[in-house]
């Protein structure tokens, strides 16, 4: 969980600049999951992908995983840590 | 950073994981101090690992190098195999042998000393129960040194000459990985699509049409795949939703 201080301050920077967040949780159960986002003030969206067809869908392998999406819709970066997410969001932004 | 697999998410949550750990070595105490034989030769074989494991660290903290004659690992790497050297034909599929060879042969990838390791792989009959694991080992060194050669003619061999379905069917999916790390998206579709055909219903042929899926339609500057869901908070979004802005998806959870 120590990459969750930086997600938030990566969201509140980017915020205002069109960018969206969306955690989509591997979680078994719902109530863990309800209480991190609420304890850890996690302000984006949350899915619970508790049937992982979300999981199926990206072909995920383990957490966390980033996916980066660009304006058109495109993939722009898979698997991509998180220390390199900043810089390819503010690529992104800059196109 | 060593990411979590799904098996071991799925199966269990970090909490789960460090409480199963403590239960498993009550356990072996318990079993030990019963039951003879083959758990006492298991805690036998923790042990070494678990004296490599400190030694390791130690010899890391003060600035050594891998691989040096100096490495623990290697020291450590000696003793595991030749407890494995030991009982490789009276027990050769024992849970204490097989852990003795796998943990023998991460030692040397941990030290980097690649044909060693390359040779002593070499030694494991096709159907060595350790294989299953000896295959993250192999990857590992490959994905490391950057030479897949290999692992993937040692799959290619095994999969021919294994008996177990299991290590066929892993030497296969090996294969369809080793070649789709090298960008070799041809060769990795047709072993994974072999992985399908002859082992269907199995975690490998799973695993194999998710990454045939992931080399058709999950590549850089594809559409990424629709999808609506509904929130925790309630809200309704979709992927197409959110046009004209960047997304960031983060798949995660809180084990």
């Amino acid at each position: 969980m120590a990459e969750v201080p930086l997600l938030k301050e990566l969201y509140a920077q980017h915020l205002d600049q069109g960018v969206v967040v969306v955690g989509i949780s591997l979680d078994e159960e719902l109530k863990p999951l309800q209480e991190m986002v609420t304890s850890k003030g996690m302000s984006w969206p949350q899915i619970h992908d508790a049937d992982k067809s979300l999981v199926k869908l990206f072909n995920v392998k383990g957490t966390p995983t980033y996916f980066l999406i660009d304006r058109e819709g495109k993939i722009a970066a898979k698997d991509i840590p998180m220390k390199r997410l900043g810089t390819a969001i503010d690529d992104l932004l800059r196109k | 950073m060593r990411r979590r697999t799904l098996e071991g998410l799925f199966g269990s949550p970090g909490k789960g994981r460090r409480l199963g750990l403590a239960l498993l070595l009550i356990t072996l105490t318990v079993n030990a101090q019963n039951t003879p034989a083959p758990d006492k030769e298991m805690a036998r074989v923790q042990v070494m690992i678990s004296h490599a494991k400190k030694d390791a660290e130690q010899f890391l903290k003060s600035g050594g190098k891998p691989g040096d004659a100096k490495d623990p690992n290697l020291k450590w790497f000696k003793a595991l195999w030749k407890y494995r050297e030991k009982y490789r034909e009276k027990q050769a599929s024992s849970p204490a042998t097989v852990a003795a060879t796998v943990e023998a042969l991460r030692l040397l990838n941990r030290a980097e000393r690649y044909s060693e390791l390359r040779a002593k792989a070499d030694t494991l009959k096709p159907d060595d129960a350790a294989w299953k694991q000896v295959f993250y080992v192999l990857m590992s060194a490959a994905s490391k040194s950057k030479d897949y050669s290999y692992l993937i003619s040692k799959a290619e061999a095994l999969a021919q000459a294994a008996v177990d379905p299991e290590i066929k069917a892993q030497a296969r999916f090996n294969i369809g990985d080793a070649y789709w790390r090298t960008k070799d998206n041809d060769r990795a579709r047709q072993a994974f699509q072999a992985v399908i055909t002859e082992y269907p219903g199995t975690q490998y042929a799973e695993e194999a049409e998710g990454n045939l899926r992931e080399i058709e339609f999950l590549n850089l500057g594809q559409p990424a795949p629709e999808f609506a869901r509904t929130t925790l908070a309630g809200d309704s979004i979709s992927l197409d939703g959110f046009k004209g802005k960047v997304v960031v998806l983060k798949f995660w959870g809180t084990y």
